[in-house]
């Protein structure tokens, strides 16, 4: 067994075990950590891998939130059935973007806004929807349980953890295997060079359609988990460009394209930023946005110093 | 100490350390765990919610006689941060919570207080669906938003039989956001029902929240020839949609808004200076006669020396009495369990109160229902209630002197 291999597997060990000494409160900052650990590893794949830029992810979010949340609230479809539509919806617009982007050629700093703009006019959209509850919301119906009840997606906290654990670590194995396979090659040739990675026989158009599919479908598993945790979806917030933002900065500062790097960033951003909000407190001062600042600063840090992200610069410090 | 001393005292420890309820029973202190957005987009109306938030310890004390300690939580304006900061505050013992000024965020804090049992105060958020769910330990007393656009229009009615008025038409302009959707949807479906307003809307027009230029939506407005405006807007669409008025000399009878904030507010008047008169808002708003107002404004003056209570008005008035609810279930439970606190809360009914309308009630549902709404209007470079009579402090100016027939 490798060294990282070891480090994994206590790793996860520890988190496995963390509910038992984590208060209520602890457990909900995990919660968050991996929420952004595994949406960034989501968009990872399409930027990371594949080396397509989106600034509108919280478009597959809310998609996946709205759809699963709305069969839930107006049919009492339950999660479980509610996420393969919900999958399959994302994977619809994904591939409506891709089509749209990768036909006409599209790329680069125009496809970013071709995302920004899909995502925009989705909020728009869904904006003026009845089914959706429009600009004044969705409200899941609650139910306070003690059991865990997985079909509805419905139970204590430790369940929404355990959930997000799990979908944590199936996205980095999902990931660390698609790395490793054809799919990953054609991605990381088209992301390094796309006439080259063409010329090679590499049909690129068909690969960076797989990626936006398959980060799209990703991150619906996201979107479902957001409207049953929270209960709540308003259009204005869910599709709102800071969302996309709050995404990508995990791997971003963790390390875009590695497998630990949306992981290591959550942890940096939520986990640090909570705990400085913390030591703050106790010191009797209160900062209000004082998270935003340590946002900013430890984003201008990695982009002067780590340019590649944090993950990067750890593994060839202690060859991980 | 003697032997029998000795096992009294063993005696009454073992029955504090049996029965922790006890011991809180004889608490003499609340904690209550006051989350706002003080910083992200809400920023600025947060930290309005927190001087009211500010004041309230030492107004409780001298009224009530009861002792609060306040811990403040900022959720930045995110949801997901909201729901942590609440598990934070219950985490380090808060008794009870209040909060939040945004519906979304109110919904996450409303599931956290609920499944740890202890009892939530909404100050500020109009969703229906909040008090819907059938939760036990969640209170509101703010109108839900089906109430600002009933109580915002029948206070139009009054508006227009004190002022002896019969307007025919109003062009309806709004801005095009989530707030401005929702508010457009209740006038749709309330003012058929209304039909003792005189009035049509010949045309409506809805604009960008972010847009910097006004000019061809108001002047389309102008060219329907509308007796007045009705409006519902934010802070900066109104001061630039002012401007353009202005700029292009339109002067309908009056600018109404039938629920939203903007006009009432402090950078308003600053900005516009003497075109920010005679701008109307029919809001839920504080009784400027009640003798708790008094109390209350005085407290914030001595903490705010350069601010108005009037420019802080909403914001501060019902995160002040979300705070007194809590206070005033705490004097009569004598307790900080939770449970029973919820119970005395349940139990409520302070007359005596900042806010417009009856008196604080909880249905079963955890809602105060009969909350007024005042129609504000700008005179003197400053928010003035014409309306209720019985809580006005002017009479109001409809048409406004510059309306030109």
């Amino acid at each position: 067994m490798t060294r990282t291999a070891a480090l994994l597997l206590a790793l996860l060990a520890s988190l496995a075990a963390l509910p038992a000494f984590a208060g209520p409160y602890g457990l909900s900052v995990a919660i968050l950590i991996l929420y952004f650990a595994y949406a960034g590893q989501a968009w990872n794949v399409m930027m990371g891998f594949a080396g397509q830029l989106s600034l509108g992810h919280a478009l597959y979010v809310g998609v996946a939130g709205y759809v699963a949340g709305g069969l839930f609230f107006h049919y009492e479809v339950p999660p479980i059935v509610g996420l393969p539509a919900a999958v399959i919806a994302c994977t619809l617009f994904g591939l409506v973007i891709g089509f749209l982007a990768f036909r006409f050629r599209i790329s680069g700093v125009y496809f970013a806004l071709l995302t920004i703009a899909f995502a925009e006019f989705t909020r728009i959209g869904f904006d003026h929807l009845a089914w959706t509850g429009g600009p004044g919301g969705m409200f899941l119906k609650v139910a306070q349980r003690n059991t865990w009840d997985l079909a509805n997606f419905r139970g204590p906290p430790a369940m929404y953890y355990y959930a997000i654990l799990a979908m944590c670590s199936l996205a980095f194995v999902a990931c660390f295997f698609l790395l490793r396979s054809k799919a990953g090659f054609y991605w990381q040739a088209i992301r390094e060079n796309e006439d080259a990675a063409q010329a090679l026989g590499i049909n690129v158009f068909r690969w960076k359609m797989a990626a936006v599919a398959a980060s799209s479908a990703m991150t619906s598993f996201a979107g479902v988990f957001f409207a049953f945790y929270y209960n709540n979806l308003f259009p204005e917030q869910i599709f709102n460009i800071s969302r996309s933002i709050e995404i990508i900065l995990a791997p971003v500062i963790g390390g875009v394209g590695t497998l630990f790097g949306p992981i290591l960033g959550a942890v940096v951003l939520t986990g640090l930023s909570e705990g400085i909000t913390e030591s703050l407190a106790a010191l009797g001062w209160e900062i209000p946005g004082v998270k935003q600042v340590f946002y900013g600063l430890v984003l201008l840090g990695v982009v002067m110093f780590l340019p590649n992200g944090i993950w990067p610069f750890l593994s060839r410090k202690f060859k991980l | 100490m003697d032997r029998r001393q000795f096992t009294k005292s063993a005696a009454a420890l073992a029955a504090a350390a049996s029965f922790p309820g006890i011991v809180a029973a004889q608490a003499q202190k609340l904690k209550v765990g006051v989350i706002l957005p003080r910083s992200g987009y809400l920023g600025f109306i947060g930290q309005s919610c927190q001087k009211g938030a500010d004041l309230a310890p030492g107004v409780i004390k001298e009224l009530l006689g009861v002792d609060i300690e306040l811990m403040n939580a900022d959720f930045e304006s995110n949801v997901d941060t909201a729901r942590t900061r609440a598990e934070r505050l219950i985490q380090e013992g808060a008794n009870a919570l209040v909060g939040a000024f945004d519906s979304g965020a109110s919904t996450a804090i409303a599931q956290v207080a609920e499944q740890r049992g202890i009892p939530y105060i909404v100050n500020i958020a109009a969703a229906p669906q909040i008090t819907e769910q059938g939760y036990k330990f969640v209170f509101r007393n703010f109108q839900t938003a089906g109430d600002i656009v009933r109580n915002g229009l029948d206070l139009i009615g009054e508006l227009f039989q004190a002022t002896n008025t019969v307007p025919r038409t109003a062009v309806y302009m709004h801005v095009n956001d989530t707030f401005g959707q929702a508010v457009t949807k209740g006038i749709q479906a309330v003012l058929p029902q209304r039909t003792q307003l005189p009035f049509k809307i010949v045309d409506t027009i809805s604009y960008d929240p972010a847009a910097k230029d006004l000019t061809v939506e108001v002047s389309k407005a102008k060219s329907t020839n509308a007796d007045f405006l009705l409006l519902v807007c934010r802070l900066n669409d109104a001061i630039a949609l002012r401007r353009e008025m202005v700029k292009q000399r339109w002067n309908p009878m009056g600018v109404i808004s039938p629920g939203s904030p903007g006009m009432y507010e402090e950078q308003y008047f600053k900005s516009l200076g003497k075109y920010s008169e005679y701008s109307i808002s029919n809001v839920p708003w504080y009784n400027p006669n009640a003798k708790l107002t008094k109390i209350v404004e005085k407290a914030f003056v001595k903490q705010n020396p350069k601010e108005k209570l009037v420019f802080h008005g909403l914001n501060a008035g019902f995160t002040f009495e979300a705070i007194l609810i809590a206070a005033d279930a705490f004097k009569r439970a004598k307790s900080t369990d939770p449970k029973t606190l919820a119970d005395a809360i349940r139990q409520t009914n302070i007359t005596d109160k900042m806010t417009l309308g009856g008196p604080i009630k909880f249905n079963p549902k955890g809602q105060v229902e009969g909350i007024g709404s005042a129609c504000v209007q700008n005179l003197e470079l400053v928010p003035k209630v014409v309306l209720p009579t019985a809580a006005a402090e002017a009479k109001p100016v409809f048409p406004a002197p510059y309306y030109k027939t």
